[in-house]
């Protein structure tokens, strides 16, 4: 990333002369204050790892809810548009029928999603298809049988449910009983850690007669997908179509608003980090004045002064975002250690979010170098000298 | 050496502080041939190291002029290579940056000259032999006598080989043993370098020894001793 920097031709004139001796000293510069420097680093580190740790999070959970839009064989799914979370989302059986009547489609079936505590599981994913769309999810069945056409009172458990339960066992969701006839996988994590039952059932104890949250659509083969989604939307404005994640906000607003919050927590963290390090750097130039000003008398051009402040607190940054990073991946892996988590999702690493924390880290650093750049290159030698 | 111009060239300088309330320089007038070496005394405030700092270019004049080797100065844009080039400052105090070690103080101003750090490096331990300082360039500051900190001192202001070292009392908090090395050293570079050599002291017998004492009062040059 630094790399096209330092091919620019300005950028390589501003960093002429450094060398490993310069960063070096700026380096022990650093170190001269050791406790400040450690305690603004934690400081600093910490903002970075509130908005690493976020970002793995919101993308950990992002794959899994696309694990879920592309559950089996399907190429998008419909939901209503505008619902604030995707379990919000309301289509009816109508509308699945509208659907179902247009000639690309080739298989149209819908889900109720439910989610609650049952058992020692405080966000139990329920997950209510008709029973022949089994094969359509692709649910492989581990144990035991498939649910039986026309059963109510039977339930499949993901493999990685946390709820406590085993093949044969009876589990109380609202007032009805189902008994645990199989388990599945299916290589969605979200849908793993939760259970399939019958459609009808959870319609019926969720009292949405009729209605499901998503419709799953497939196509016929050389469909043009897109044109298709379109269509559909026009043709019903309460409607969306979404085959990809990003298409996803429309159903899910949910998605939308971690986004929003991801980037205010990285903004948060740049503005309160960029005072941290501005107070610390503010600190060590007025400290070191008189060396300032000996640097200026034997020869140092403002703009190397520049470069040393700004390296400080780049280096400073860089050493933050180090720790923020790895203090982030502690985190997260500790987090996922409650069933409540690990049964949603699973921790995914992806170079874009420590990407994020480094642009975080420095930014930081560059705000909060400003300041202190500015006095130290405004520093008059002869004044600098004769300062105690 | 009398028929060539001077090296610094001070003419009817006037530096005022605090709105013109402290007259710092008040008229100077001095020039200084090449590899002369110029002691100045005074009374504390009387303008010695105001002076200095106007010949380093650390401080503008408010008016008068000043000639370096036939060039004025107070007009110049780029102060930065000429501090790094043409002058060797020594401080009294607080001289050398207390993280780096002796070798690494001696490399500082050659940042600012084209030079590979292997070279930096070279150089910066020849100056410190020629100092007598060799087995100590890893030292830090705080492992140093008073009287070696002064001698890494004068090394670093001989690191890019200037024509001119200004020197700023730097014998003020040593003993007279190591004041008088360092004030040999610093009459050995004069000599066999050709440096001029302008030193600023409070000890009459080291004022002495230049090839002219000059005497401020009051911002003013007072008077100019024979030898
Ligand atoms: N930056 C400044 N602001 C205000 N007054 C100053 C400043 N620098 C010097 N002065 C004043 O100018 C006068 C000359 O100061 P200078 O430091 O040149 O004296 P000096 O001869 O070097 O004294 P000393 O022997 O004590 O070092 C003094 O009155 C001093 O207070
Ligand atoms: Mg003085």
């Amino acid at each position: 990333m630094l790399w096209p920097l330092l091919r620019c031709q300005k950028a390589r004139k501003y960093l002429k002369g450094t060398s490993v001796s310069f960063v070096l000293f700026i380096l022990s510069n650093l170190m001269r204050q050791k406790i400040r420097t450690g305690l603004t680093v934690l400081g600093i580190s910490i903002g970075i790892t509130a908005v690493v740790a976020l970002g793995i999070f919101v993308h950990s959970a992002k794959v899994a809810t696309e694990g879920l839009i592309q559950a089996g064989g399907s190429d998008f799914i419909i939901g209503r548009d505008g619902s604030a979370d995707l379990t919000l989302s309301t289509v009816t059986e109508d509308e699945i029928a509208a659907v179902s009547a247009y000639e690309e489609v080739e298989y149209v079936t819908g889900a109720l999603i439910a989610i609650f505590g049952v058992g020692s599981s405080p966000f139990f994913l329920q997950f209510g298809i008709e029973p022949e769309a089994l094969d359509f999810f692709e649910v492989e069945i581990l144990e035991g049988t498939r649910l039986s056409p026309g059963a109510t009172d039977e339930m499949l458990l993901g493999n990685s449910s946390s709820v406590g339960a085993d093949l044969g066992d009876t589990i109380e969701i609202r007032d009805l009983e189902f008994t645990v006839v199989g388990i599945y996988d299916t290589g969605a994590s979200m849908l793993d850690g939760g259970a399939i039952l019958p459609l009808a059932a959870v319609q019926e104890y969720e009292r949405k007669p009729n209605i499901v949250t998503i419709a799953f659509v497939r196509t016929r083969p050389g469909t043009d997908i897109e044109s298709l989604k379109a269509r559909i939307e026009d043709d019903y404005p309460n409607l969306a179509a979404a085959a990809t994640l990003d298409e996803v906000g429309d159903i899910d607003q949910g998605t939308q608003i971690l986004d929003a919050v991801e980037l205010g927590i990285s903004a948060i963290a740049i503005f309160i980090g960029g005072i941290a390090v501005m107070n610390t750097m503010v600190m060590a130039v007025f400290e070191r004045t008189r060396e300032f000003g000996i640097l200026r008398a034997l020869g140092w051009r403002t703009r190397r002064i520049i470069q040393m402040v700004i390296g400080e607190s780049l280096l400073l940054c860089l050493i933050a975002a180090a720790a923020g990073s790895l203090l982030a991946i502690g985190l997260t892996q500790l987090v996922i250690l409650f069933p409540a988590v690990s049964s949603f999702i699973e921790i995914e690493y992806t170079l874009n979010v420590f990407l994020r924390g480094l642009i975080v880290g420095v930014s930081v650093g560059l705000l909060g170098a400003i300041y202190p750049a500015y006095r130290a290159a405004r520093l008059s030698p002869a004044q600098a000298i004769r300062y105690e | 050496m009398n028929d060539q111009a001077p090296v610094i060239d001070v003419r009817d300088v006037v530096k005022t502080f605090d709105k013109g309330l402290t007259r710092a320089l008040d008229g100077v007038t001095l020039s200084i041939d090449k590899g002369e070496f110029v002691s100045i005394t005074g009374p504390s405030g009387c303008g010695k190291s105001t002076l200095l700092h106007a010949i380093a270019a650390l401080e503008k004049p408010d008016s008068g002029e000043i000639y370096i080797n036939g060039e004025e100065i107070t007009s110049k844009r780029d102060l930065s290579r000429y501090r790094a080039r043409t002058i060797g400052l020594v401080f009294q105090l607080h001289n050398l940056l207390p993280n780096l070690s002796a070798s690494e103080n001696v490399q500082v101003p050659m940042y600012e000259i084209s030079i590979s750090p292997r070279e930096r490096r070279k150089r910066a331990d020849e100056l410190l032999g020629l100092v007598s300082l060799q087995g100590k360039e890893k030292k830090r500051p705080t492992q140093l006598s008073g009287g070696e900190r002064q001698r890494v001192a004068v090394a670093r202001a001989l690191s890019n080989g200037p024509p001119i070292i200004l020197a700023d009392e730097p014998t003020g908090n040593l003993d007279s043993k190591a004041s008088l090395q360092v004030i040999e050293l610093l009459k050995n570079i004069q000599r066999e370098q050709g440096v001029t050599l302008v030193l600023v002291t409070h000890n009459a017998s080291i004022a002495e020894a230049a090839d002219r004492a000059v005497h401020m009062l009051d911002g003013r040059i007072e008077s100019k001793a024979e030898d």
